[in-house]
């Protein structure tokens, strides 16, 4: 299990993360929301190490360190692979440098997606960069795979296909958590979904308690936002031109 | 072999060519150097054709320059590529941060020390390389230095910086 209890990270005097408890058990898949500035990005990097932080994360018990990293993996927005190296270079590294690199399941990824394998990453288009970079996430061999905006880019329909691939290929004891502004999109797909605001917690709930109270995703945020639908008409009241 | 060399810089970048730049820049900075050894040649056939042909009594009090002033910053040429070195050093770290954000990755290695082998590896050895070159010189125009000068005509002080 991936803990993070009271977690806190400041820039400055602004605080990115407020005390933040969150507990990824295995096998879950679960949806990371947040309006920008939230905060997402900052938990997946304290969770990765690349920020230092209070409070503490842990896997399995154990603090995050060299001896365990390997059973994270990550792909970002903005990109995290070689750009001047083909995907077949990529392979190569990462069979390399972790041991558990799921040979067949890139295999199968490179085909669905129907990637080349010797042209360099800065030559793929950047919904193929998108793509090579959850390909590699999903194939490095972690426990949890943190996913921060992966699909900036791609359309529609390629980012269903992932959903549904993500979906039937994950085993049992691998655990994604997803930071996306694509709600509607993956409430299907997801199995919790966790809000993010001003660096808090300000929802956790379970898909499948979110389904039996007959609410969707999308009124779940509206609620743990506290979001006011006569905002906009009153802004635009406000805004139109005095009558004369 | 070019496998090889390549673990030893960030993944994209070839060591093959970062290594012909390094061997470059030592192959100049040798030819810099080469000037003591003129310099050195000049002096010396200075002071052979005064004792030849300067009678005795007229013979003024000369001597060969001394040795640093000879060698004066010929090896500075070494010390440039070395400083280069931290620069290729540099340039590597933020080739991670160049089209996308490996370095990402690279901090999230289960080996520890893999980014600072990939960003360091080849240009500690460059300046290794720089030092080692220049003490050998260093060593070989000093006896050229000693052995070379005619018999009587080293300086009182000869690793004084004077002429």
């Amino acid at each position: 299990m991936l803990k993070l209890e009271s977690v806190s990270k400041s820039y400055g005097r602004r605080q990115a993360l407020d005390r933040v408890d969150l507990e990824l058990r295995p096998g879950e898949l679960v949806g990371l929301f947040g309006e920008n500035g939230a905060g997402k990005t900052t938990l997946m990097k304290c969770i990765l190490g690349y920020l230092d932080h209070r409070g503490s994360i842990t896997l399995d018990g154990a603090p995050v360190t060299r001896k365990n990293i390997g059973r994270l993996s990550f792909a970002t927005s903005e990109h995290s692979f070689f750009p001047t190296l083909p995907a077949e270079a990529h392979r190569e590294f990462y069979r390399l440098h972790f041991p558990h690199f799921r040979e067949k399941r890139f295999e199968r990824l490179m085909d669905f997606f129907e990637l080349p394998r010797s042209r360099e990453l800065r030559r793929f288009s950047t919904g193929q960069q998108n793509q090579f970079e959850v390909i590699l996430a999903l194939c490095q061999g972690a426990d949890y795979i943190l996913m921060d905006e992966p699909f900036a880019g791609n359309d529609i329909f390629n980012r269903e296909d992932f959903y549904k691939v993500l979906l039937g290929i994950l085993e049992p004891g691998e655990t994604v958590l997803l930071s996306t502004h694509l709600l509607e999109e993956v409430e299907n797909f997801i199995s919790r979904a966790v809000l993010l605001r001003s660096g808090k917690i300000v929802g956790d709930m379970p898909m499948m308690e979110l389904e039996e109270s007959g609410r969707s995703l999308m009124d779940f945020v509206k609620e743990a936002y506290q979001y006011r639908p006569d905002r906009v008409s009153r802004a635009l009241s406000d805004l139109a031109p005095e009558e004369e | 072999m070019k496998n090889a060399l390549d673990a030893w810089t960030p993944p994209g970048i070839r060591a093959a060519a970062e290594i012909k730049w390094i061997a470059a820049g030592l192959s100049l900075s040798f030819l810099y150097s080469l000037k003591f050894v003129f310099r050195f040649l000049s002096h010396r056939s200075e002071l052979l054709w005064m004792v030849e042909n300067v009678p005795p009594p007229q013979m003024p009090e000369v001597s060969m320059p001394g040795f640093f002033a000879l060698l004066d910053h010929g090896l500075a040429g070494f010390a440039a590529v070395a400083v280069c070195m931290a620069g290729l050093a540099l340039y590597h770290w933020f080739y991670h941060y160049q089209g996308s954000k490996s370095i990402y990755l690279m901090r999230r290695l289960p080996q520890r020390w893999e980014l600072l082998r990939r960003c360091a590896a080849l240009p500690a050895l460059g300046a290794a390389a720089c030092l080692f070159t220049a003490l050998l010189l260093l060593a070989l125009y000093c006896a050229i230095y000693l052995l070379f000068t005619p018999d009587g005509y080293l300086p009182l002080q000869p690793w004084h910086y004077y002429f």
